[in-house]
């Protein structure tokens, strides 16, 4: 005898393919929205159907966006010559949060990752040769995390872009804010001596 | 009974996220050979994991062994060498990814080797710096060898002889060996060509000790067929491909 409501099994059952959702908390989150009213769900229901129709790729930057261009490329007081590339739209966030980058973004929607099957052509590099080209980029700034992937990645972005008449520029590296030098690995704290920069 | 905690030299061969803040680390290790753990909290670490469990780094871990699951927890890490140079050059980058995939396909866990690691660790030092293709084709020939799993490339399999006028000599993955051009006959399906002097490097290859590998000189066209028939032995042994293989190979 099946002790759960079919409709019930299959939400738990959608909610169970979700990034770090596993049964039980699939089963609670059904439960919580079962006991809550009709309207909250339909609400819910609505707005997953409105990511997929209402949201779409910027076909400039690659960013989620309800328009295209995105609301970033289109604002006209930023630098469309300045491009910061980033690799998912949490870094975009992060970076925009900073309020210290005035230019456009490049998105390529991950790093370089053999292991798992990614190569160049599955990230948005060659849309970013062609967008510097388009746009008559003057700088890049290669914002990719500080993780072997995200290292390896900038570097073939440098060797792509190093025929190009562009500012190429990266992140810089060292010790964070509020950190004990004492505890900082030899490889940060390379870096940070080697970007140094005078007073 | 099982130790409470495990410590030793390990390698980083596999990293993935899990969750929020925490990450799935595959060890290559000196002493238990092939280890997985759980790094509670290691992306927001600012202290304990900070830059350590990445991809080829040399480590000192100790890790706690569970006694429910295969899945251990990392409790410390110290940086022994990050080998920055595999992170500087992309096609640094992808011998050794190429690497770390074959040792995480090709070994079990807690089937320690050590020579396979001292075998890892001086290919990752040395392709760190320089000649990446040959260290890493030398490298996965040498671990083939280690696993009991190595080419068999001293004489045809079908006449037991190895002359230099009975080319061109073939590779069949799935006998595991090199045939002569008398012995192949018309149905060579599956099979690679090679040329004397791949066969004869590649041999060699196999006798030299690990430290002595570096002194080997091998042509593109060597270089290109044992790759060729490197990556049909894997796909058959293994019964799957290897990621890696393809952007390494482009390079």
């Amino acid at each position: 005898m099946n002790v759960v409501p079919p409709a019930l099994e299959r939400l738990i059952a959608d909610l169970n393919h979700l990034p770090g959702v596993g049964v039980k908390t699939a089963t609670r989150l059904a439960l919580y929205l079962l006991r809550r009213p009709a309207e909250e769900a339909r609400v819910l229901a609505r707005d997953l159907v409105d990511l997929h129709d209402a949201i779409t790729l910027c076909s400039n930057c690659f960013a989620f966006s309800e328009t295209d261009p995105c609301a970033i490329c289109a604002d006209s007081r930023r630098d469309s010559r300045m491009v910061c590339v980033v690799e998912e739209v949490a870094d975009l966030m992060a970076v925009e949060k900073t309020g210290a980058f005035q230019g456009q973004y490049h998105i390529l929607h991950g790093v370089l990752s053999p292991m798992d099957g990614i190569g160049p052509d599955e990230i948005k590099v060659d849309a970013l040769v062609s967008r510097i080209d388009r746009q008559q980029v003057k700088e890049v700034l290669i914002a990719t995390s500080s993780t072997v992937p995200g290292e390896a990645t900038a570097a073939y972005l440098t060797d792509r872009l190093q025929s190009k008449d562009i500012r190429l520029t990266r992140l810089a590296c060292g010790i964070p804010m509020g950190m004990d030098i004492k505890y900082a690995d030899e490889l940060t704290l390379t870096r940070a001596i080697e970007s140094r920069k005078k007073y | 009974m099982s130790p409470s905690f495990l410590q030793t030299t390990a390698i980083v061969v596999k990293v993935v996220d899990y969750g929020e803040s925490d990450k799935i680390v595959t060890f290559f290790t000196e002493t238990f050979g092939k280890i997985t753990g759980i790094a509670k909290g290691a992306k927001r670490s600012k202290k304990r994991f900070v830059n350590k469990l990445e991809f080829f780094t040399l480590l000192e871990i100790t890790v706690i062994p569970s006694r429910r699951s295969s899945l251990c927890l990392i409790d410390q890490a110290n940086l022994l060498n990050t080998f920055p140079g595999l992170r500087e050059h992309y096609h640094r980058y992808t011998g050794a990814m190429l690497m770390c995939e074959m040792i995480d396909q090709w070994t079990r866990e807690y089937d320690s080797d050590v020579e396979l690691f001292s075998l890892l660790a001086s290919t990752l030092e040395k392709i760190s710096t320089c000649r990446v293709k040959e260290n890493v084709i030398f490298f996965l020939i040498k671990m083939l060898d280690i696993l009991g799993f190595g080419l068999q490339l001293d004489h045809c399999i079908v006449c037991d002889k190895f002359e230099t006028n009975a080319l061109p000599y073939s590779f069949s993955p799935a006998r595991n060996g090199i045939i002569c051009g008398k012995c192949r006959g018309q149905n060579d399906i599956g099979m690679t060509r090679l040329s004397i002097s791949s066969i004869k490097t590649m041999q060699m290859s196999r006798t030299l000790p690990i430290d002595k590998l570096s002194r080997l000189k091998i042509s593109s066209q060597s270089l290109q067929e044992a790759a060729d028939i490197l990556r049909l032995y894997c796909r058959f042994q293994l019964q799957r491909d290897i990621n890696s293989w393809k952007q390494f190979e482009l390079k």
